[in-house]
């Protein structure tokens, strides 16, 4: 405990009456009064004033203590929702890349199928048209018909038929050939 | 009252909140308070090299943030090379029973739950201060 001299504690108490400055903090728990009633009072006001702005304090620190808990709990909330955005984000754009896959199979299997029925028709018209004509083109040779017309057509059909054949299968093998070479080469992109 | 405290705990706020509440609870005169557990351990050889007094009580936070290591191996440490008559404990807010197992082993005399309503654990603690400082008082959980 420590004595402070008379001066002292009255330079004191007018600080605390004219200015109101008092002393604060744990000093105030060490200084002993020595019997002055007057001083003792302004000691207790001292201390009461003290404890008055620490609990003000205590309370303002901890509603900020209880409020940066919160604000913690909510950035690592906010983290884990991020990083959950994320994973659904990429779980997404997977699974938009294996539909695209898919989209891409079904357009040429569609291509293809399509591709197969003109060839057919195709087919089917050359060697109708072929057969037709071949069949008449006999008959007048077997029935010794005038036939200068029929041979002539019998002709320029078969060489056009035989040319349009021969572009049609071309320009198929063409497709099919292009369509494999695409289809490789975006294989190769993707690994 | 306890004459001389050391506090060290990362949260600057809860310094501020041990230290009115230990004003308020008139429970210690001179509190420290330090943010990690190296600078606790470099204060301490201060504290030896220069022949100065050690506080009397150290509470130690259980995760201290920016250390090198945590609050338990500081307890150990301290214990090891200052112990002699410093009461020592951990503050946090984890209950953790092999965390207290661990903390008792290195030494620790008490484990202080930290919480918003400290001060009836600070006043209990004081109430049981006189059994740690002189070695009799077992190791004890303020929940």
């Amino acid at each position: 405990m420590i004595s402070l001299n008379d001066e002292l504690k009255k330079e004191l108490i007018e600080l605390a009456s004219e200015k109101n400055i008092f002393l604060e903090g744990n000093i105030l728990k060490i200084i002993n009064a020595d019997g002055d009633h007057e001083f003792s009072d302004y000691i207790e006001s001292s201390i009461n004033r003290d404890k008055e702005s620490r609990k003000k304090r205590l309370e303002i620190t901890k509603t900020i203590q209880q409020q940066n808990k919160e604000l913690i709990e909510w950035k690592a909330h906010n983290e884990q929702l991020n990083i959950d955005l994320q994973e659904a984000l990429a779980a997404s754009e997977k699974a938009k890349q294996l539909a695209e896959n898919d989209l891409d199979v079904l357009q040429k299997r569609a291509q293809y199928e399509l591709v197969g029925s003109i060839v057919k028709v195709a087919l089917w018209v050359i060697c109708g048209v072929g057969i037709i004509t071949s069949m008449l083109f006999s008959v007048t040779l077997f029935m010794d018909i005038e036939n200068k017309t029929i041979e002539s057509s019998w002709s320029n059909m078969f060489s056009i038929l035989l040319t349009n054949s021969f572009s049609i299968v071309g320009t198929i093998m063409g497709v099919k050939y292009a369509s494999d070479k695409k289809g490789r080469g975006k294989c190769k992109c993707d690994d | 009252m306890i004459d001389s405290i050391l506090l060290v705990d990362d949260e600057n706020l809860f310094h501020l909140v041990f230290e009115d509440a230990c004003s308020l609870l008139d429970i210690a005169l001179n509190l420290k308070a330090i943010n990690s557990a190296d600078e606790a351990e470099k204060y301490f050889a201060d504290l030896v090299k220069e022949n100065k007094t050690k506080p009397d009580c150290i509470f130690v936070d259980l995760n201290i943030i920016g250390s090198s290591f945590d609050g338990i191996e500081l307890v150990r440490r301290i214990n090891f090379e200052h112990g002699d008559g410093v009461v020592i404990g951990i503050i946090s807010s984890s209950d953790d029973e092999q965390e207290q197992a661990k903390a008792l082993k290195a030494g620790a005399q008490f484990w202080i739950i930290k919480s918003d309503e400290i001060e009836p654990r600070l006043e209990d603690f004081v109430k049981d201060f006189e059994g740690y400082e002189t070695r009799t008082g077992p190791f004890k959980v303020y929940k």
